[in-house]
């Protein structure tokens, strides 16, 4: 029986833990990806993660079902990684995966060991991803936001315009853009046109 | 039918083109748009090669991006997370006060803490909008009440005065058992 994530909310604020495993469950990939693609570093990513987890646990008893949890969710997720890039530029921090794309790929070694796909094919997949990754990190934040949220996570334009406090009107231009610059990116990229 | 006048907009790519602005094209790939509007966009990408040609575009690049592939938490990362999540619940339950314990089990057994703390609630906010001279008979008549419930007379005269008679009646009577019946007695010896 599928139980909505309102429904498992409002056990969790009974102090239901198992409950809260479950909704765990089933955001941790989506919340990762979200984030990792946010601030493009993937262990950060997993600790913002965690601190998003953690502070929908402890914000439960504030929890009212009125609101959808995704979005409530995504809010929190999206409030962190906006501190964390503040935190970055502050810091001027050289972050692993740039260390990692100058050397070592260690990070690309697991999709290199799959053996679905053949050698050359894993290759042009890894080069999209990061084409694709360091034009989501030209785009401004809140188009970047928007762009992710609409075409990764699939929320609706409303949702968006909740997470990001503005108009659903706003959200369409955010996208718009977003999608007009990411094709002038690819071109640019060699890919496309 | 009535016509509607065609308007110009600032960011149309040409006079002729009817829709109002472009961000109306990625909504219309996202199916954000209501039926009415995606039926006008149909019909005008037929006519419009320009809007056609920048949808197709769009649309490429939206499939392009979905492609990109996901990457999925560690196996420890459940763990951690629910290991955390015991810690903080442990800590909360150890801060939370004793009303706050008494009426979460309240809550859980009996479901019935919402209308009693609604009522709670009703109370105060009589108190907070009523006069002061009604809230100092309130006060009054709540104390009296009380004071008459709780109240026990300390030296209890009336009490050891019913006992005393008692206690009199009682010898008296004990007197008349003891006595003997001196008329029957001496009609007694009179007849013998």
């Amino acid at each position: 029986m599928f139980v909505s994530d309102e429904d498992l909310m409002m056990k969790c604020r009974k102090g239901d833990i198992g409950a809260f495993e479950l909704l765990v469950r089933r955001y941790q990939n989506p919340l990762i990806n979200y984030i990792h693609r946010f601030i493009d570093d993937y262990h950060r990513a997993e600790d913002l993660s965690q601190e998003t987890f953690l502070r929908v646990f402890k914000s439960a008893s504030r929890y009212k079902p009125t609101a959808s949890f995704k979005s409530w969710l995504y809010t929190i997720a999206t409030n962190l990684c906006r501190n964390e890039i503040r935190n970055r530029s502050r810091r001027n921090t050289c972050f692993l995966e740039e260390l990692v794309e100058e050397g070592e790929d260690v990070y690309y070694t697991e999709i290199m060991r799959d053996t679905r796909y053949l050698p050359d094919v894993l290759l042009e997949k890894k080069e999209q991803r990061q084409i694709i990754r360091k034009a989501l990190a030209q785009l401004p934040d809140n188009q970047r936001v928007a762009l992710v949220l609409v075409t990764y996570q699939d929320l609706r334009y409303e949702e968006v315009a909740e997470i990001l406090g503005c108009s659903v009107g706003a959200v369409k231009a955010l996208i718009h853009r977003a999608r007009q610059k990411m094709k002038k990116l690819l071109i640019k990229a060699g890919i496309g046109e | 039918m009535k016509k509607y006048k065609r308007t110009k907009f600032p960011d149309a790519h040409n006079s002729e083109c009817e829709i109002a602005s472009r961000d109306e094209l990625s909504a219309y790939i996202d199916k954000e748009l209501p039926a009415w509007k995606r039926h006008l966009i149909r019909r005008h990408l037929k006519r419009c090669n320009v809007c056609a040609n920048d949808i197709q575009r769009l649309q490429h690049t939206d499939n392009f991006l979905r492609h990109a592939g996901d990457v999925d938490a560690s196996d420890g990362f459940l763990g951690s997370v629910m290991t955390r999540v015991s810690e903080v619940a442990q800590h909360q339950r150890q801060q939370e006060s004793l009303w706050t314990r008494i009426r979460r089990v309240i809550e859980v057994s009996l479901g019935w803490m919402p209308p009693l703390s609604k009522l709670s609630g009703k109370l105060r906010y009589n108190i907070r909008t009523r006069s002061p001279v009604y809230i100092s008979i309130l006060t009054f008549a709540v104390f009296t009440m009380v004071g008459v419930t709780l109240y026990q007379p300390s030296d209890d005269k009336f009490g050891e005065e019913l006992r005393e008679l008692d206690s009199e009646k009682l010898i008296s009577f004990e007197v008349i058992q003891q006595e003997p019946p001196k008329r029957l007695l001496t009609t007694y010896l009179q007849r013998k």
